[in-house]
């Protein structure tokens, strides 16, 4: 009982406490905002400190966090979600209107994602029904679905509309127009949805009940929708956390193909620093992701029918199947991605020494970018920097994940709120408050990074408490510090290590999607999303300045998604990687 | 003569599941009134189904659960939940040895380390090695076991190392919960002959908990059999298997599969 | 030693069954008759091939197992034949040690038993309903309305020990596997769950998996003696505990008389 109340004040107080965050935001914003509204106002008028003084104090930006939260609540419970510090009008009216866009792409892409989920769960459903439930879903096949969203989105436009031109390569004009960011931002979300669930198929379909229905003469479509219903209860909580996603990957998509939806306007506010339209829009999706969540929880309760009140539902064991064969593709990856840094790590990437968009030959094995920088020099300088970067966000959130995790129930909340959130909103907040740089984009998702960590801390520990080895210490007289410490830390420290170093490439990827963005480093730095979106306005003269980056991101999606597999066949404490909390 | 341990009138109700939403909680009373005494050296049985309250009485005679009425004393000392160091002074006196011992062995450290962790735990004074030397021949294992880890002994060797822990602290009393439930005939004819010798050699109070009165009848010179949460027989095992007086006692002895003739 | 026995009405034969799992040989031919109408008891210590045995009869091999040799139901060949892919009359029913598993844990009682009843036993509308109630209280349920609403976690080891046993009944499969059904469950729930299979099977031939020879005594009218992968002995049960030939059973049967 006074579980499940810790349980609840946790998730109450994460919530509050990011709905003040985002109503302090000015306040926190250690760039003086004052310079850039003024000159969004008018052109003319001179930065004199008395005009800049007038605009804190219209602004109330020397109010203090409190008074500046007070209003700013006050306002959204009125209905008033405040006004633009760039046009000086509501920004209610616009945000609502970008909504409706986002959620029509959002809900053309979940047919999509539908689609691409229903194609890979129904071989794990038809083995199932026959009786021969095989190894789970493949990786291979699911490593082209599982490209980040800014990547298949770039992918999409130069083939969909600029070399087939059969798609309008941008703007939002009818059906037309949507099929490219619909398929951009369902395909990874089916993608990640259709695996999850063909593998708890396979998983549920060697349960001993299925033999049991088949003597009992069960139809297949009986044992059909017996089977989804087994495995959909559990996978709520990550559908839902997918849908989430997709307001992340909405920032990226709608960026590429000049969408005007809610992700294309957050990005844009934070850009121009108008603090009031991006308070207003990333409200509207933090209350998009908690209808979302609820929606997910009171499915589950009902597809769990009475079961739910026993507590005693017992959880699939996963289907472990690993091959010497498995290990083939990611060490295929790692050492074209190591080759590639050995091969330009000794060239300059910085200077502009070659004829611009030079096409690639013997001295430029990968060409030259527009202002005519080598870009083997630059893919693997960029390895260092992303990956570099990647390594230190890593270790942090593995410290970061091990300490919160150890507090199961305290940390339900935060963690949940880390999980849900995207990296790439995550992102246009930092970017906000601190501007774009590398150390911003490696804090935006080093917040988020930590939470899969600490929910497979809390996970493993709970499981090594249960276990009989650990259970029996009390009446041997070990006090509760030493079970934590002598017992339990040292027991999960191996796997959780290893579970954070397989997320290495997965937290690369988020580092160049803040970059493709302008969240991350800034020009020059040779960092790999920075190097996509520099390619992308030249796709048509010169496909290789976009071509080398894409190679470099699309192996390191593979590596990543082809570990992921890995460590889902190996981890002794099994968590899927956005794992599910709630009850 | 005194009692080593002894519980009176326990009483302890688990809350359980609700029969629907919005219904008040189902209550289980697990025990309803205990008492129970157990003399130094004495060997106990007691027996019952499943769901009679034999684990939530274990439960509370190790301090692990505090009961909702009644008391435990350990040599006339009150015992209650509480933090570890406060409760060492009961522990010395009463070790406990699980069901499936051999599953408790934590895998990853070696058997000296593991029959000297309540020596640690329980801040004994004693020469460790020394005790775990000691330990380690009570239950007839060779000291050279001492650096294997559990993955390398056989079933019957890490059944004995769980109880060489149990006896490191030299404990008066022994708590032994289903310990050959599971097991299979031969090794099961071991660990019960094993918790005699150790019975009748050091004057170790035993008190052995089973549903399987054939285990219980050749250790156990008294009986006790819970059911539903009460005490309903007390008494000398022969006589009770004899003529049982109670209906759960009865069931329990018809249980015992024997083998014709 | 093998008795021979007239097969020609054995609802089970398996003949030189040889299993290896990864590799590794684990059954070194099994020879095993299971007579129409029989009680046998296939006994042995853990680690005999025993659970492996069962698994090739019910058509549910653990991943990476190879099998040759013949297995029989009702006269007809299934080895390797998953369950789903059996025709009707070979369908082996199952009753198994961890009963929770061996229901879906979010279907109610009611809706699982109903499958059978529809499906093989060809009962409609109201029939089912009252088949159901008449099975669960024969199985020696007492609330059986109330085990009929239930899902399988509200119900205790032995009322789904017992819950198994009438879907297993209601199946009407030929042969009922039951594979070590009472290791989990105490005393007096293992002797009524006995009783339930004595009573209950006297249509079909029962394959009882132990490691207790006492229990396979008091059930099964047959034993076979399972040792490392072979059967070692086989045929009446009063006979073969009486005068064990192999070294094998006289040991179970001595660790037995010296427990009791």
């Amino acid at each position: 009982m006074a579980g499940r109340l810790g349980v609840g004040a946790s998730r109450l107080l994460s919530l509050a406490g990011v709905v003040a965050l985002i109503g302090v935001l000015p306040w926190l914003s250690g760039r003086s905002p004052e310079l850039s509204v003024l000159r969004a106002r008018s052109a003319e008028q001179e930065a004199t400190p008395e005009a800049l003084a007038s605009i804190r104090a219209d602004l109330g930006l020397d109010r203090g966090p409190l008074a500046l939260l007070r209003s700013w609540s006050g306002g959204v419970l009125r209905g008033d979600l405040g006004t633009s510090w760039v046009s000086g009008t509501p920004v209610g009216p616009g945000t609502l209107t970008a909504l409706g866009v986002s959620l029509t792409l959002m809900g053309l892409a979940v047919v999509v994602a539908a689609a691409v989920a229903a194609a890979l769960c129904a071989p794990a459903l038809r083995r199932a029904v026959q009786g021969s439930p095989g190894r789970p879903s493949g990786v291979a096949g699911a490593a082209l679905v599982a490209l980040p969203e800014f990547l298949l989105a770039s992918v999409l436009l130069v083939v969909g509309a600029v070399w087939l031109g059969w798609f309008p390569p941008y703007g939002w004009d009818g059906l037309h127009s949507a099929v490219l960011p619909a398929l951009a931002l369902g395909l990874p979300a089916g993608g990640l949805v259709g695996r999850l669930l063909a593998d708890a198929v396979t998983a549920a379909s060697t349960e001993r009940w299925v033999l049991t229905w088949q003597v009992s003469g069960a139809s297949a479509g009986q044992l059909v929708r017996a089977l989804l219903r087994r495995t959909l209860p559990a996978l709520t909580t990550q559908v839902a956390l997918v849908l989430v996603g997709l307001t992340g990957g909405a920032v990226a998509v709608e960026q590429v193909f000049a969408v005007p939806g809610l992700g294309r306007l957050t990005l844009g506010a934070a850009e121009s620093q108008d603090l009031p339209a991006l308070q207003a829009a990333v409200l509207v999706l933090l209350a998009l992701s908690a209808v979302l969540g609820t929606a997910a929880g009171a499915l589950r309760v009902l597809l769990l029918g009475r079961a739910v009140r026993t507590g005693t539902v017992p959880v699939a064991e996963p289907v472990r199947t690993w091959r010497r064969r498995d290990r083939v593709l990611p060490g295929v990856c790692l050492a074209l991605l190591a080759g590639t840094v050995l091969a330009g790590i000794g060239r300059d990437p910085l200077t502009s020494a070659h004829p611009r968009l030079a096409p690639p030959s013997w001295a430029l094995p990968l060409g030259a970018d527009a202002s005519g920088r080598d870009l083997l020099a630059r893919v693997a300088h960029g390895a260092v920097d992303t990956v570099g970067t990647a390594v230190l966000v890593t270790a942090a959130s593995l410290l970061v994940g091990l300490l919160v995790g150890l507090l199961p129930r305290a940390s339900v909340g935060p963690v949940e709120v880390a999980n849900a959130a995207p990296p790439v909103i995550v992102g246009v907040l930092v970017a906000a408050v601190a501007g774009s740089s590398l150390a911003g984009a490696a804090v935006a998702v080093l917040l988020v990074s930590w939470a899969p960590v600490a929910a497979h801390v809390a996970a493993a520990t709970g499981e090594v408490r249960a276990s009989a080895h650990v259970r029996v210490l009390p009446v041997l007289g070990v006090g509760p510090a030493a079970v934590t410490w002598r017992h339990v830390v040292p027991a999960v420290l191996g796997p959780v290590t290893r579970n954070a170093v397989l997320r290495l490439p997965g937290i690369a990827l988020a580092l160049a999607a803040l970059g493709f963005l302008g969240l991350g480093p800034t020009p020059p730095t040779p960092e790999w999303g920075l190097l996509l979106a520099e390619g992308m306005p030249y796709v048509e003269r010169a496909p290789w300045a976009v071509l080398a980056p894409t190679a470099a991101l699309v192996t390191t999606s593979v590596l990543a998604v082809s570990l992921s597999g890995w460590s889902r066949a190996r981890a002794p404490f099994h968590v899927e990687p956005r794992p599910a909390a709630p009850v | 003569m005194s009692a080593v341990l002894a519980a009176a009138g326990l009483e302890r109700t688990h809350p359980g599941t609700r029969p629907r939403p919005w219904a008040r909680r189902e209550r289980h009373r697990a025990l309803r009134g205990v008492d129970l005494q157990l003399a130094p050296g004495e060997r106990l049985g007691l027996v019952g189904r499943s769901g009679s309250g034999k684990s939530t009485l274990l439960r509370c005679l190790l301090a692990l659960d505090v009961p909702d009425a009644g008391t435990v004393h350990c040599d006339g000392r009150p015992v209650r939940p509480g933090r570890a160091p406060g409760l060492r002074w009961f522990r010395r006196r009463v070790q406990y040895v699980p069901q499936d011992p051999a599953s408790t062995l934590d895998p990853r450290m070696t058997v000296g380390a593991l029959v000297a962790e309540p020596l640690r735990a329980l801040a004994v004074p004693d020469d460790h090695r020394a005790a775990v030397a000691t330990a380690l021949r009570r239950v007839r294992l060779d000291p050279a076991l001492t650096d294997r880890r559990p993955g390398e002994l056989s079933g019957g060797q890490a059944q004995r190392v769980a109880l060489a822990r149990a006896l490191a602290p030299a404990p008066e009393v022994l708590l032994a919960d289903e310990p050959v439930s599971g097991l299979d005939l031969a090794v099961r004819r071991q660990v019960v002959e094993l918790l005699g010798d150790l019975s009748a050699e050091g004057g170790l109070a035993l008190l052995l908990v089973s549903h399987d009165l054939s285990v219980v009848s050749r250790l156990c010179p008294r009986t006790v059999v819970l059911d539903d949460g009460v005490v309903v027989e007390d008494r000398a095992t022969g006589a009770l298997l004899a003529d049982p007086h109670h209906p759960a006692t009865r069931a329990l002895v018809a249980a015992v599969p024997r083998l014709p003739a | 030693m093998i008795t021979s026995t007239d097969t020609a009405g054995s609802a089970l034969e398996v003949t030189d069954l040889v299993v290896s799992v990864g590799g590794t040989r684990l059954l070194h031919g099994v020879d095993l008759v299971v007579p129409a109408g029989s009680r046998t008891a296939l006994v042995g210590a853990s680690g005999s091939g025993k659970s492996l045995t069962a698994g090739a009869v019910l058509g549910r091999l653990p991943a990476g197992a190879v099998a040759t040799g013949s297995v029989r139901v009702a006269g007809e060949e299934v080895l390797g034949v998953p369950a789903a892919r059996r025709a009707a009359a070979t369908r082996v029913a199952a009753v198994a040690q961890d009963p929770l598993a061996a229901l879906n844990p979010l279907v109610t009682v009611g809706a699982q038993l109903a499958t059978p009843l529809r499906r093989r036993a060809g009962l409609r509308g109201s029939a089912v309903r009252a088949r159901a109630l008449e099975l669960l209280a024969a199985v020696g349920l007492a609330d059986p309305e109330r085990v009929l609403r239930s899902v399988p976690g509200e119900l205790s080891g032995g009322q789904r020990q017992r819950v198994c046993t009438a879907i297993a009944l209601a199946a009407r499969a030929g042969l009922l596997v039951a594979d070590e059904p009472t290791t989990a469950l105490d005393l007096v729930t293992q002797a009524q769950v006995v009783d339930v299979l004595r009573e209950h099977t006297r249509g079909s031939a029962l394959l009882f998996v132990t490691h207790d020879v006492a229990v396979a005594a008091a059930l099964c009218d047959r034993v076979a003696v399972l040792c490392g992968g072979r059967v070692v002995e086989q045929g009446p049960a009063g006979e073969l505990v009486g005068a064990p030939a192999s070294d094998h059973l006289r040991e179970l049967v001595t660790a037995a008389r010296a427990a009791a």
